[in-house]
């Protein structure tokens, strides 16, 4: 989020994916802190969305949505149902489009390029942004450790060594201690907290930039929520993390920056954007404080 | 059944007029304190110190009636101020609760005789009233929300301040003809009071704050 101009100065800019994946030190997972400030950040590019607007037919679901999502950060989006939020991260990763009649307009930059300009591989573009959904989708007949590998072979990547790769994703995701001794077990015999985490070692696979957080929580029971909130946490050091969540509290226990959408019988759209803390002590915006203390949605 | 949001707001509403109920006790307190230390009244005096311990056990119960709330419903934004600022005022207003029993212990240790000399009687009379008077505006502060009126009690509290230091000019007067040991009684009965009305200045500081969100 761009509420500071200088945050992004730093930044690196025009990375491009590259076609060979490589296990990174593991000692950032380690070092991961919450209470880090913005100049321990990750330092990478960032995602901006320009003028998003989404629709199901004729129905006009999202209106001008304009976010900049700093690079190593975690944005929460809240808001009532119905109010865009869902919609709005997946026109992110190009998935809006893939529902019959959708249409939608805006830019979706990532690394400044629009993931929507003309030529851009749609396979390519989840790789760099990835999703985790509400409910968890291992592959059930799939083995622990064929899921995590999963999106490399689907996308044809080459990796030296996928062992080394396949641990590394299951540490992150917070999974390694519990599956290390069966990682040739089905992913559909974990448990329901273990199979959302698994879903997200899967996602880091492929090493993503942008990891998108579609209610990744709310099926699961508290304990596996704290897990994967600690999961967010420690991922955040070196990626930037969009969460779609109902769970006002842990919207403010994760998120560094939150947004709240609202559709207000129209198509939803943004009613403010802010550090976390600001959203949750002192709104700006009289509906932002309305819904956050539970007066509505 | 109620619904959960406006049980909670009810909740909020009675820990808004507990604080109100509490301003009145002290203020009722601190006003038969200053009856019983310039009328050397016995009775008032140990019913002043009777009605303290009230006025501790509805803080308590109070105050856990506020850690109740915020355990279960989880207040974010002005619900989370208005608790925590009110869990603050509450130790206040005990606060001004324990300066009207500590005026009228004096009364009872000095009983029969009095603690005040007559010719400082106006002035303690000045001060029992300013006492009374800016612990029932702040009742209304609490209960109004009204940020222009909780910025006169500190204005209020001025002339409390005034009277105070008229007080010590008396004691320390080469003129002191009452003793050592009534002007201690009188410099910490002085003080008791000056106490009482910065109390009441930061309570309403505090709903300055809760309604506002910064400090005045």
């Amino acid at each position: 989020m761009n509420l500071n101009a200088n945050e992004n100065a730093n930044q690196e800019s025009g990375k491009t994916m590259t076609t060979s994946v490589q296990p990174s030190s593991l000692s950032s997972v380690a070092s991961a802190n919450p209470q880090r400030t913005e100049s321990q950040r990750a330092q990478g590019t960032g995602l901006e969305t320009r003028g998003i607007h989404a629709w199901f037919g004729k129905n006009h679901v999202l209106s001008d949505i304009n976010l900049d999502f700093t690079a190593g950060s975690v944005t929460a989006l809240i808001g009532p149902s119905g109010c865009g939020k869902s919609t709005f991260i997946r026109t992110i990763n190009r998935m809006h489009e893939f529902i019959p009649g959708a249409a939608m307009a805006g830019e979706v930059l990532l690394d400044g390029k629009d993931v929507y300009a003309p030529g851009v591989d749609v396979t390519k573009i989840r790789l760099q942004i990835g999703m985790v959904f509400q409910k968890p989708n291992p592959f059930p007949s799939m083995t622990i450790g064929e899921n995590v590998l999963s999106g490399l072979k689907l996308a044809q990547l080459k990796v030296d060594n996928k062992d080394d790769l396949l641990e590394e994703c299951l540490i992150r995701a917070g999974l390694w201690t519990e599956v290390k001794d069966r990682l040739d077990t089905h992913g559909g015999a974990l448990s329901g907290g273990q199979q959302q985490r698994l879903c997200i070692a899967r996602a880091l696979a492929v090493r993503p930039q942008v990891l998108l957080m579609d209610e990744p929580c709310s099926a699961l029971d508290p304990g596996s929520t704290l897990r994967i909130e600690d999961t967010i946490r420690e991922l955040s050091d070196t990626m930037t993390i969009v969460i779609v969540t109902h769970n006002m509290q842990q919207a403010a226990r994760v998120s560094d920056y939150t947004a709240f959408f609202l559709s207000e019988g129209g198509p939803g759209h943004m009613i403010e954007v802010a550090r976390t803390s600001e959203i949750f002590s002192q709104p700006k915006d009289q509906r932002t404080e309305n819904y956050v203390t539970g007066r509505f949605g | 059944m109620a619904l959960i949001r406006s049980v909670f707001q009810d909740e909020l509403d009675g820990v808004s007029q507990s604080l109100v109920d509490l301003t009145q006790m002290v203020s009722a307190s601190i006003s038969k304190a200053t009856t019983a230390i310039l009328s050397a009244d016995l009775k008032l005096a140990e019913e002043v110190i009777a009605t303290d311990d009230h006025i501790d056990t509805f803080q308590h119960e109070l105050d856990a009636r506020i850690i109740d709330i915020i355990a279960r419903q989880q207040p974010v934004a002005s619900d989370l101020r208005a608790l925590v600022t009110a869990l603050r005022m509450s130790a206040d207003l005990e606060r001004m609760g324990d300066m009207s029993h500590h005026v009228a212990k004096i009364a009872r240790l000095r009983h029969p005789g009095g603690a005040v000399p007559a010719e400082l009687h106006p002035m303690f009379q000045a001060m029992g009233t300013a006492a009374e008077k800016i612990a029932t505006k702040t009742g209304v502060v609490i209960a109004t929300r009204d940020t222009v009126m909780s910025l006169e009690v500190e204005r209020d509290d001025d002339e409390m301040d005034k009277l105070h230091r008229q007080l010590i000019g008396t004691l320390v007067d080469p003129s002191w003809k009452h003793g050592v040991e009534s002007a201690i009684d009188l410099t910490l009965l002085g003080r008791y009071y000056e106490r009482f009305a910065d109390h009441a200045v930061s309570v309403s500081r505090r709903v300055y704050f809760l309604v506002t969100g910064t400090f005045a």
